[in-house]
């Protein structure tokens, strides 16, 4: 389990990364759901040990991640977001590397190695070198490194940016069949859907709401979303508002089009502008 | 220490670029070679020796201080050294398994002089074995130094430009291929700074080209000390 409690970071640059965030963490998957400089990679890596938090604290698992980091090391997984592989090296080699860093020894190492790439459809390219894989394939490998670690709790920072919809499921299967704790990092309202138990949404380094995506869409039930005249919130152009199903019809003309109410409806409702 | 990530990190950087990016082993002895060569054909072969002796100790440093570079791009366009932040491992393994992987890379270069020594008679088993201590203690204190510098390095654009100054500035300008001799008393001391110049005095000095300097030889220690606990205190490894 992990809690935070009144996490603010502050960049040497002045920028107000995160801004008091309190949550704890004790679903099997949790997806920070947010729009580019939310704060959701910072959260990731104050919880990673990799970044210290202006203020505030976290615990992992029992351990304080600005006085115990070594303790919160031995049981974590973090993959940061962005994470390239060298392109000399194999899958394979990553994985041993990696491994090695983890403290897991030879044999297991070889045999979690292989048990990870496999799920990850990688077997195949596990001894080519990286730079002759595609950036799908490279990205799935950091996955697989997380995947072979065995940690108890995993950090994954938008595993599946740039993936194919095909190596999106496989990256999601995996996820799923994983018995450690997984606080994943995501643009994909879909990706959130599929894999939480519980969705996080993080706005202008605060976490606007949290819950089960049926908790999050319970205020939304049996209304859909009317894009085009009329709405109360205007967004690019569009105008939406919400309205009962069973109204919808009389909403349909040229310039409007009906959608089922969604999980970026929370951040719109908000007054947040969600990227296409 | 995790000795075992130190070799598993060393296979990793340096064994796979020898047995895949091979071409790489071969430029860093280009230039200690063409500088052997003009030296010979300048001296007609009197500074011979200084320039081989003085080849193994550009190849060692020079790889080594690709660590400079390589550190800085592993950091920020790899994100290699967040993954490795979150890990049991700390800075100071991580350094020593990237120098490490640069010793070995430099055993190609190594050998090449290795086999002109022979050929040229310069080595007995006494200046051999110096060597060896030499050239761990120059590898060490060239990858501190280099690892330290590489944590400044603030975006990717800068990082490759690094390596090249770095390698004019502490393994060709200071005397390494020609006697250390040469040069008045306070500039030998200031191309000191460099762990190669040291090297450079001391493998002179054990195969009878220049006297031998104790000096140099406690200079180099010191400074092997004191670049890897300046390594410690001022490369960044968890980020503020």
């Amino acid at each position: 389990m992990i809690e935070i409690r009144g996490i603010r970071k502050t960049y040497p640059d002045g920028t107000e990364a995160l801004r008091g965030v309190s949550h704890r963490f004790s679903e099997h998957v949790t997806c920070i759901l947010g729009r580019n400089g939310a704060g959701k990679t910072t959260l990731i890596r104050i919880l990673s040990t990799q970044l210290l938090p202006t203020s505030g604290a976290a615990v992992v698992n029992g351990y304080d991640v600005v006085s115990q980091p070594g303790r919160v090391r031995g049981i974590i997984s973090s993959i940061p977001q962005e994470a390239k592989p060298s392109g000399i090296a194999t899958p394979m080699e990553h994985c041993m590397m990696y491994l090695s860093a983890r403290g897991m020894g030879l044999s297991e190492a070889e045999r979690e190695s292989r048990r990870a790439l496999k799920a990850l459809d990688l077997t195949e390219v596990m001894d080519k070198p990286a730079d002759e894989l595609s950036g799908g394939t490279k990205r799935k490998l950091f996955v697989a490194m997380a995947l072979a670690s065995r940690a108890e709790i995993i950090f994954l920072d938008e595993p599946t940016t740039g993936l194919d919809p095909i190596s999106r499921l496989e990256v999601w299967s995996a996820i799923k069949k994983l018995k450690s704790q997984v606080i994943l990092t995501t643009h994909y309202m879909e990706e959130a859907k599929v894999l939480s138990d519980e969705v996080v949404l993080v706005e202008g380094g605060r976490i606007i709401t949290h819950g089960t995506v049926a908790q999050l869409l319970a205020p939304f039930k049996g209304k859909v979303r009317i894009e085009g005249d009329g709405g109360r919130y205007r967004l690019g152009g569009l105008s939406f508002s919400y309205v009962d199903k069973a109204k919808a019809k009389r909403f349909v003309g040229k310039n409007v089009t009906i959608k089922p109410v969604d999980l970026e409806d929370i951040f719109v409702t908000r007054g947040i502008k969600v990227e296409d | 220490m995790k000795i075992r990530f130190i070799w598993e990190f060393a296979r990793f950087y340096g064994i796979t670029a020898l047995r895949r990016a091979t071409i790489y082993s071969i430029a860093i002895m280009a230039l200690p070679l063409t500088l052997l060569f003009v030296f010979y054909i300048i001296s007609k072969g009197a500074l011979l020796p200084y320039a081989i002796a003085g080849g193994m100790i550009a190849i060692v440093a020079g790889n080594a201080l690709t660590i400079a570079s390589d550190a800085a791009f592993f950091r920020l366009e790899l994100r290699m050294q967040d993954l490795l932040v979150a890990t049991q491992i700390g800075q100071t393994e991580y350094m020593l398994g990237m120098a490490l992987g640069d010793l070995i890379f430099s055993l190609p270069g190594i050998a090449v002089y290795l086999v002109l020594g022979f050929a040229f008679h310069i080595f007995t088993a006494y200046s051999l074995a110096l060597t060896a201590v030499i050239l761990l203690f120059l590898a060490l204190s060239t990858a501190a130094l280099a690892f330290t510098l590489s944590s400044f390095v603030a975006h990717v654009r800068n990082v490759w430009g690094i390596t090249t100054i770095l390698s004019i500035g502490l393994t060709t300008l200071p005397p390494i291929f020609y006697p250390y001799t040469l040069l008045p008393n306070y500039v030998l001391w200031i191309f000191a700074i460099s762990p190669a110049t040291l090297a450079a005095m001391l493998a002179q000095g054990a195969y009878g080209l220049s006297p031998v300097s104790v000096n140099a030889a406690i200079a180099l220690v010191a400074e092997t000390v004191l670049l890897f606990a300046a390594s410690l205190k001022f490369a960044r490894w968890r980020e503020l």
